[in-house]
């Protein structure tokens, strides 16, 4: 799944020469995490212009994937900003966070690409991609109709004993003589 | 029968006929009419039958076993819109009530020729209305807590929709006053009223499959209503940040501020003991 | 020396093109209670309601309690209102009614709370303090309404049909209060009302509007005077003593008798010389004493003309003509 990924996303009509790398290396950190599902955890990523020339302006883009490849992921409800625009100078190291909820239960992986931005694209870069952060969502259950069921209960039941209340006691006093 | 009482020895004459106590008496008003909206009963049946609703909604959401953790963050979503149309209705229509509906029971003379301020009037008669929101909301409160804290969106969930809520029903209750005191008929100043608060709702109901061009656009970010429920589901359901959206609160605080401010400064020429032509 | 406490000088309201009062001029004193009278239409809660600051003139001034038409918020410290046909809101208690307007002029909880329990008391109503307003009959209400204008301690009542719908009891219940209100309080009271006989009971002077304009003010002696009515009195005796009662007040050269065109044993005297009322009722008292010395029943006697209605109807009707 992850290589059919990955051959998807460097895939180019082919150019009458090979694609050039990107002169960056891309680290990530945690390589691993497990949490529950809902919660919230942070990836870092540490970009390097291993090139002799500045990178120009580049992007990186956070994508996540279900590599059971039964859960529908929609990259979008994990992380509401998945793209991080920067520019290096040879040698220059960034890093960049992002913050992620796991909305899904299941085994998924979470990688960076990072690709020419804007005037920078050539055509015939090749993408770099960082390695996968293996992440894996616990599920758990959030809501229960035994939880939810005092609350529904007992708050109408309030509020009608509430309300009967002063509309009889509004009564008795009325028909006081 | 002869009338043997003394008037009240409150300290020197003067006191005796204008009372030592300088409390604000858009307090005395705001409290009389909260009482009398809460006591009679009728505040209570509508928090009553708003619990009944968040209930029936909260009972079926518990029990959808398909349920997935996105759609149980749209669940709250969904209670706090219910609580912000349903306490800025009822706030509304109590204020389209406050002047034209005195005027129709025969009870507004005998306010106007007491020395509290027409300002004083309106500001009470805002304060009890905003009670309803206050109530629906913290209604809602146990509801968005059932819903929201296996999500983790709590406290941001309870925050958004009190300060949202609060913003909408501050500005409409506001129209809702100045809708009754320039109509005699209370018929009219409600019906007019749900009227404007059906308008502002439509957008928010409208599929979302439609397209959504610039007019939809400026349809939604013109709206109090719309745009302020909008803001509350971009970071809700949508999960984007506080700053990202706040463009879609400049309607709901301008609403706010303008309506409150037409209200304060408008509003005591506009309490009058009738309306129309032959106004005096 | 009682000072002035109502003041109007040329009072005028106009809606668009239609006059309701047009320059109405009158005075009223501490203590005294001025019957505010007229048909319907007459400009009477008009002239209230701008003297209670309620509506604006279109024209003319105003003083009550020597603070000027516009220090609106001063004249509505000094004045009480029962406002004609008031609302009451029907859910809240006698008593909680009292205790919001209470405070409405600045009264603490306490204060406010032993007023209303001292007004409930004067005017009747200290039992039912705690019910509903909903459940008062209309003379209650109309007696909780004068306890709601008293809560001020007012210089100046305005109290706008206070009887109207009232039964006997419960209109002479009303008059009542509202003499105890100029004897106990010293306030001026102005009382507007069609029904004459307690315009005649209870006020010492009279203001008569029609169509927006005071046709006559004064006592209510000065203004049966101006209306220049003709007193007469009738007498009513037994059908067979009919001549012989005619035999005795032939004996009075100066008295016209005709007799009633269907009722054949009423007898209709009228004093035919000029002559003050007092001179007037000399000679219908030695009339009556005649009747009664012949040994002849006297089933009625009624004098007319020297009644505020006759006054009334005569003047309003020819303001018509």
């Amino acid at each position: 799944m992850i290589g059919l990924l990955v051959g998807v996303l460097t895939w180019l009509p082919a150019p009458a020469v090979a694609a050039e790398p990107l002169s960056v290396k891309v680290i990530v950190e945690p390589v691993h995490l497990e949490t529950v599902l809902g919660g919230r955890f942070m990836i870092t990523t540490e970009i390097t212009n291993t090139g002799a020339a500045p990178s120009g302006e580049i992007l990186a883009h956070l994508n996540v994937a279900s590599i059971e490849g039964s859960v529908y992921v929609d990259p979008e409800d994990w992380s509401p900003n998945r793209s991080q625009q920067l520019s290096l100078e040879p040698g220059e190291r960034q890093k960049l966070s992002w913050e992620i909820q796991a909305v899904n239960a299941g085994h998924f992986a979470a990688y960076v690409v990072v690709v020419p931005f804007g005037s920078n694209v050539a055509g015939n870069e090749a993408l770099m991609i960082s390695p996968l952060v293996d992440v894996d969502v616990a599920s758990r259950s959030t809501l229960t109709a035994g939880g939810a069921l005092p609350v529904v209960v007992m708050v109408p039941l309030l509020l009608g004993l509430a309300a009967a209340g002063v509309f009889f006691g509004a009564r008795r006093r009325g028909s006081d003589r | 029968m002869t009338l043997q009482v003394a008037p009240p020895a409150v300290g020197t004459e003067q006191d005796r006929r204008t009372g030592t106590q300088l409390q604000s008496r858009w307090l005395v008003v705001a409290e009389q009419e909260c009482r009398d909206l809460w006591t009679s009963g009728r505040g209570l049946i509508l928090v009553f039958l708003f619990s009944v609703l968040l209930s029936g909604v909260t009972y079926l959401t518990s029990t959808n076993q398909a349920l997935n953790f996105l759609e149980q963050r749209e669940s709250v979503n969904l209670v706090l819109q219910f609580a912000v149309a349903v306490g800025v209705l009822a706030t509304l229509v109590v204020s389209a009530d406050g002047i034209s509906g005195e005027r129709e029971r025969g009870t507004l003379e005998t306010l106007l020729v007491t020395p509290v301020s027409r300002r004083s009037i309106i500001g009470g008669k805002l304060i009890a209305a905003l009670s309803l929101w206050i109530a629906t909301f913290l209604v809602s409160i146990p509801y968005v807590w059932v819903l929201a804290r296996g999500v983790g969106i709590l406290g941001r969930a309870l925050a958004l929709g009190f300060f949202v809520g609060t913003l909408v029903a501050v500005g409409l209750g506001s129209i809702g006053l100045l809708i009754s005191a320039a109509c005699n008929s209370n018929k009219t100043s409600i019906t007019a009223s749900i009227f404007l608060l059906l308008i502002l709702f439509a957008p928010t109901q409208l599929p979302s499959g439609l397209p959504q061009g610039w007019f939809f656009d400026v349809l939604l970010r013109a709206n109090p209503v719309a745009s302020g429920l909008a803001y509350i589901s971009s970071i809700l359901v949508e999960g984007h940040s506080w700053p990202q959206d706040l463009a879609l609160l400049i309607t709901p605080l301008l609403t706010a501020l303008i309506a409150g401010g037409a209200l304060m400064f408008a509003g005591p020429r506009l309490v009058r003991l009738t309306r129309g032509v032959n106004a005096g | 020396m009682t000072s002035t406490t109502v003041e109007a000088v040329r009072l005028t309201k106009h809606y668009g093109g239609r006059s309701a009062v047009e320059g109405v001029s009158f005075s009223a004193s501490q203590g005294e209670i001025v019957g505010l009278l007229g048909p319907n239409g007459a400009g009477k809660t008009t002239t209230i309601r701008l003297l209670t600051t309620v509506l604006e003139p279109t024209s003319g001034e105003f003083s009550i309690a020597g603070h000027s038409s516009t220090s609106a918020t001063e004249i509505r410290r000094c004045v009480g209102v029962l406002p004609e046909s008031s609302g009451y809101p029907s859910h809240q208690a006698g008593g909680e009614y009292l205790r919001f307007y209470a405070r409405l002029y600045g009264l603490s909880r306490s204060q406010a709370r032993s007023l209303s329990a001292e007004l409930l008391a004067a005017v009747g109503l200290e039992d039912r303090g705690q019910s509903r307003i909903s459940t008062y009959s209309r003379g209650m209400r109309q007696r909780l309404g004068i306890a709601r204008a008293l809560i001020n301690d007012p210089v100046v009542v305005f109290l706008d049909e206070p009887t109207l719908g009232l039964d006997p009891a419960g209109q002479a219940q009303v008059l009542d209060i509202i003499r105890s209100i100029a004897k106990a309080r010293d306030a001026t009271v102005v009382l507007s009302t069609h029904l004459l006989p307690e315009v005649e009971e209870v006020c010492s002077k009279v203001v008569i509007l029609n169509h927006g304009r005071v046709l006559v003010s004064g006592s209510v002696g000065e203004v049966i005077k101006t209306a220049l009515i003709e007193q007469s009195a009738q007498l009513r005796v037994p059908l067979d003593l009919v001549e012989r009662a005619r035999n005795v007040l032939a004996g009075f050269p100066d008295l016209r008798i005709e007799q009633a065109a269907e009722q054949p044993e009423v007898l209709i005297l009228a004093v035919d010389r000029p002559g003050t009322d007092s001179a007037h009722g000399e000679v219908m008292n030695e009339v009556l004493a005649a009747i009664t010395a012949a040994g002849i029943p006297v089933l009625r006697f009624e004098l007319e003309g020297a009644r505020l209605s006759d006054a009334f109807l005569k003047m309003t009707s020819e303001a018509v003509a």
